[in-house]
């Protein structure tokens, strides 16, 4: 029988936790997805209900989705590598299929999905925002393709109350893989990432949280919604952020084609490994084919606040400190 | 529970997680470099034995784990401690 719960599939991930926060802010207590095996720390610490629910173990999400009325899928498929479109595109599928087909089962009402800014659609001459859609897959890379073809699956569920959220690059505390702030963290220690330029947008996890907790509680609330703060040139940002971190400022942007070229070869070296790459194709793909996004609408529906990057980045330092991911003392210069 | 129970159940955590016969541990093993352990595997790891044991490890304390001696130490004081 469906019920007022609501469950949030991928709540141990990096902005899952986020997710669960806000829900509790937002006064609910979810029901916490998770893999059969994972880290769970940050779960544990904060006393979440649990619940195996795996998108490649189907009939965990049945029971996990009993007596929900709303499902929160912070867990769409997220490939660590770009180098097999058509497996990837399959597994993505695969997952989203077996989402909706137990939310179906289970009565759920209203599925919140977060996706990506990489299905919003660069705009010349003004900042994309939510109506800027690619009518066909963006083509630049694995992972666009991927993203757009699991929102456009659920354009076609129309017996569900579907709602997508649209984040932009999350950097903020509780990044235990060092995602998007990869390439941060290597400036910071001193490494010289090779990188291309382009656009970046990023959002503080805790602000995209709130925005999808609401998209999960509020009825009238926007059918897709772009949860970004702020934008800025890729390689700009890293000679601010060098020197705030008091190193010396990072070498010249690659060239496109360079980029994507070491991009593929540091894929290639760790395939059929569980490495990461040094450099991923995700992230060259984002940055040479991203424009500036419009995350206001965020703030007008649903009264979502973006804190100053500055703070976001002071907390992730601190952070990353505790966790010895990056030196102990403190940056002497803060822009 | 006796030490070596303690010991063998968590050799059975790594095993599974590093691919390497328990038979094969050494309490003096680094889990990056002797049992090829990244940083994400190994917080997995500190997750199992939290569940495990049903103990509470904080993050900043999983991060400074880096061997298997320091992960039955954390176990053992943890365990006692409950």
């Amino acid at each position: 029988m469906p019920g007022d719960g609501v469950l949030v599939l991928g709540a141990a991930g990096f902005l899952g936790q986020h997710v669960v926060d806000a829900l509790r802010a937002e006064g609910v207590e979810p029901r916490c997805g998770r893999r059969a095996r994972g880290n769970v720390l940050g779960l544990r610490a904060r006393r979440a209900t649990m619940v195996v629910a795996d998108l490649d173990e189907p009939a965990t999400l049945d029971a996990a989705m009993a007596g929900c009325g709303t499902v929160v899928h912070v867990a769409g498929h997220y490939p660590r590598l770009s180098t097999d479109r058509d497996a990837t595109l399959a597994r993505g599928l695969r997952q989203t299929d077996a989402v909706v087909r137990a939310a179906r089962a289970a009565g759920v009402r209203r599925l919140v999905y977060v996706s990506s800014t990489a299905t919003v659609r660069p705009v010349p001459g003004r900042p994309s925002a939510e109506a800027d859609r690619y009518p066909a897959p963006p083509g630049v890379g694995v992972y666009h393709d991927l993203k757009w073809a699991m929102e456009a699956r659920l354009d076609g569920v129309a017996d569900l109350d579907v709602r997508v959220a649209l984040p932009s690059g999350c950097v903020g505390p509780g990044d235990l893989r060092f995602g998007t702030a990869g390439m941060l963290l290597a400036l910071a220690r001193g490494d010289d990432p090779p990188h291309p330029d382009g656009t970046v947008s990023l959002v503080d996890p805790r602000d995209a949280a709130v925005g999808i907790a609401r998209l999960a509680r509020v009825d009238d609330a926007p059918r897709r919604l772009v949860l970004s703060a702020v934008d800025a040139r890729l390689h700009a940002l890293l000679v601010r952020l060098a020197d705030r971190y008091g190193v010396a400022p990072p070498r010249p942007p690659l060239d496109p084609e360079a980029a994507v070229a070491l991009a593929d070869r540091a894929e290639a070296e760790v395939a059929g490994t569980p490495r990461r790459p040094a450099m991923s194709r995700e992230i060259v793909d984002l940055a040479l084919h991203s424009a500036a996004v419009d995350g206001t609408l965020a703030t007008r529906a649903l009264g979502v606040r973006y804190r100053p990057f500055a703070e976001t980045l002071d907390d992730f330092d601190a952070w990353a400190r505790r966790l010895g991911a990056l030196p102990p003392s403190p940056p002497e210069a803060r822009p | 529970m006796n030490e070596p129970a303690l010991e063998t159940r968590i050799f059975a955590i790594l095993s599974n997680l590093s691919a390497v016969p328990a038979a094969d541990i050494r309490r003096a093993d680094r889990l990056r470099e002797d049992l090829g352990m990244d940083s994400v595997a190994s917080m997995e790891l500190i997750s199992m034995l939290s569940e495990e044991f049903a103990i509470d490890v904080e993050l900043e304390e999983a991060a400074r784990i880096v061997d298997v001696e320091g992960l039955l130490t954390l176990a053992e004081r943890r365990i006692g401690d409950g």
